[in-house]
């Protein structure tokens, strides 16, 4: 490219009548070429100046009389000009102008240009559109939402966001009920809760409740029948593009698996492992299961105001220790509690079989105790525990004693970042294994 | 989230900082964002996060590349979703553009000291042109509706104007002959 004409896509863009090629030409030009760049840069910095010199006054003038005499140079006034200016602008964004949503957690989440999310982005109205990956976006009122790429969601406000396609989770505390989730099918409007709604290519929504109930309508555009269904935990719809009718769907939560533990503060889990909502009729013994070891979320953001005993708190292996020697976790600080089991059963030709279960779990925020023992869970239950479920005792793991050489023992490791928690436990049908995990609370 | 409001002269402080360094931010994410009006808005929001953040700027340190940061974050927020419908620098371009931004602030703040001298010896016609089209809420079609010509002829007067200005300011900071 000559020099002319670099000259010329700088004018261009000056005069903001520059093209999308050209903007393309002028960006490649300044990638390989670092003079071209400063040359950009003053001719830029000259374009500015200009800008401020003369829209900070209509005059001519170079000085300004006011009353009293006392002269002020164009310069002053604009300092002081720009100071009003900024002093009610920052009492307007102190009343009405707080971002409404940020992005709370990012697990591998692109942007259609390949650019990554990023933790603490204030969310601006608009659609945002994921490739892959997970983002979850707190709203100020409390709502979480989390997209499972590939997605659009665009965000109108703190009470409502409109799926255009994909998959999100929302977890809905009181501070926010009636938070819509519109799509292009449906119309839905939470009543304090936790639910999923997927859309497919052609518009086809499901909506999925794991918690409490929301209201599903036909989209409000459409100018069809008013038809609401309450749908409540365990059961989902399905809606169909300009259909007029809601259809109960079985119950099937194996698309949010991935997005709804972010809710919940759950950021991955990888090998073996399973996360469960728990519904109201919630048990453990009721998630019986030979493949995984199963995640439940119990009490959020609980603050204890008695001291606890706890197995471990620091990083590393976890060893037996007598009940006297067990770490104290002091009271008055918020915690979250999930309850991790694998509960096998007799199955098939080899009932007896000892096969080992393994995974990980990473949680947005870190581990701080984890217990194990049946005696410290029975205590923990007390606080921690889901109102009404019915837990089962007699819960062991088994770590191995120092200096056994034998095989299959359970086995927990505390990671070094105190964010992860892996386990290696031995099926053992008819017996159960349980681990508290306590984390703190976000 | 710290609003240091009750603070006068924390916020003080922050005020005369900002003003002193306030165009050289302005024109950082003009040449970042290309549109004035988004510019405009980029650094509106800038310095809220400036003011919202400014306990953690440590006096003595250089507040105008602590802006330049900041700045450069809310350009990148804005050209994100920007780049949906246009096309935008990219994050690659922003980086060099904003590292030789850095390098170059001094320079750039005499040029536009030097400025000033330059457009007291503009023509008076060229002066016309240029306080017209700069104007608060003006723009090039609008004033040349205004004096009765195309937009077309007053950009090319627009560009030989900064042309000269341009060759002005070089003459007066000793610059031999034109960076291009």
């Amino acid at each position: 490219m000559k020099d002319k004409e670099f000259q010329e896509l700088i004018d261009q863009s000056l005069n903001e009548t520059i093209s999308e090629v050209g903007m393309k030409a002028l960006e490649e030009r300044m990638l390989q070429d670092p003079q071209a760049r400063i040359h950009y840069l003053s001719s830029v910095g000259l374009h500015a100046s200009l800008r401020r010199r003369f829209s900070s006054q209509q005059e001519e003038e170079g000085t300004i009389l006011f009353p009293g005499q006392s002269i002020f140079t164009r310069k002053t006034v604009w300092a002081v000009a720009a100071c009003l200016v900024l002093f009610f602008g920052l009492l307007i964004f102190q009343v009405s102008n707080r971002p409404f949503a940020e992005v709370a957690h990012v697990i591998g989440a692109y942007r259609a240009d390949g650019v990554t999310y990023k933790t603490g982005e204030t969310v601006e109205p608009g659609i945002l559109s994921l490739t892959r990956g997970l983002l979850r976006l707190d709203f100020s009122n409390g709502a979480r939402v989390t997209v499972q790429g590939p997605a659009e969601l665009e965000v109108f406000d703190q009470d409502r966001v409109l799926l255009h396609k994909g998959l999100v989770t929302a977890t809905i505390p009181e501070s926010a009920v009636g938070f819509v989730v519109d799509t292009v099918a449906a119309h839905v409007v939470d009543l304090g809760t936790s639910f999923g709604v997927s859309v497919s290519e052609n518009g086809q929504t499901e909506v999925c409740v794991f918690d409490g109930e929301v209201e599903v309508s036909l989209p409000r555009e459409a100018g069809l029948e008013e038809v609401s269904h309450l749908v409540r935990e365990g059961e989902s719809i399905s809606a169909r593009v300009n259909s007029s009718v809601i259809d109960s769907v079985s119950y099937e939560t194996s698309q949010f698996e991935n997005a709804l533990p972010v809710n919940y503060g759950v950021l991955q889990t990888t090998g073996s492992m399973r996360f469960v909502s728990p519904g109201p009729d919630f048990h453990p013994g009721n998630y019986k299961d030979n493949e995984h070891i199963v995640v439940f979320p119990e009490k959020r953001g609980f603050l204890s105001s008695e001291s606890m005993r706890v197995d471990m708190i620091d990083p590393g292996e976890y060893e037996k220790s007598h009940y006297e020697e067990k770490p104290t976790l002091v009271p008055h600080r918020a915690m979250t509690s999930y309850l991790l089991q694998l509960d096998a059963y007799p199955e098939g030709e080899n009932p007896n079989r000892r096969r080992s279960v393994i995974g990980q779990i990473t949680f947005a925020k870190p581990i701080v105790g984890v217990i194990t023992e049946d005696r410290l869970l029975n205590e923990s239950e007390v606080v921690f525990g889901i109102p009404g479920a019915d837990y089962p005792s007699a819960r062991t793991i088994e770590p191995r004693p120092e200096g056994d050489e034998r095989k299959g023992f359970d086995k927990l490791i505390l990671t070094a970042d105190r964010h992860s928690l892996i386990l290696e436990l031995r099926e053992n049908p008819g017996h159960l294994d349980q681990v508290r995990v306590l984390v703190e609370a976000q | 989230m710290a609003t240091p409001s009750s603070n006068s002269n924390r916020h003080e402080d922050f005020v005369a900082l900002y003003v002193r360094h306030e165009p050289a931010v302005f024109s950082f994410v003009l040449g970042m964002v290309g549109r004035s009006a988004d510019a405009e808005d980029v650094v509106q929001r800038a310095s809220m996060t400036m003011w919202r953040c400014f306990d953690r700027f440590k006096p003595g340190t250089n507040f105008r590349n602590w802006a330049f940061q900041v700045a450069k974050n809310e350009a990148l927020n804005h050209l994100t979703r920007a780049r949906r419908d246009r096309h935008v620098f990219s994050e690659k371009m922003i980086e060099l553009l904003a590292s030789d931004n850095s390098e170059e602030a001094d320079k750039l703040e005499a040029r536009r000291r030097a400025l000033d001298s330059c457009v007291e010896k503009l023509p008076q016609d060229d002066r016309e042109i240029v306080s017209g089209c700069y104007a608060e809420g003006a723009t090039v079609q609008s004033y040349a509706k205004q004096k009765g010509g195309t937009a077309n002829k007053f950009y090319k007067k627009l560009n030989r104007i900064r042309g000269k200005l341009h060759q002005c300011i070089e003459a007066q900071l000793g610059i031999e002959g034109s960076m291009i």
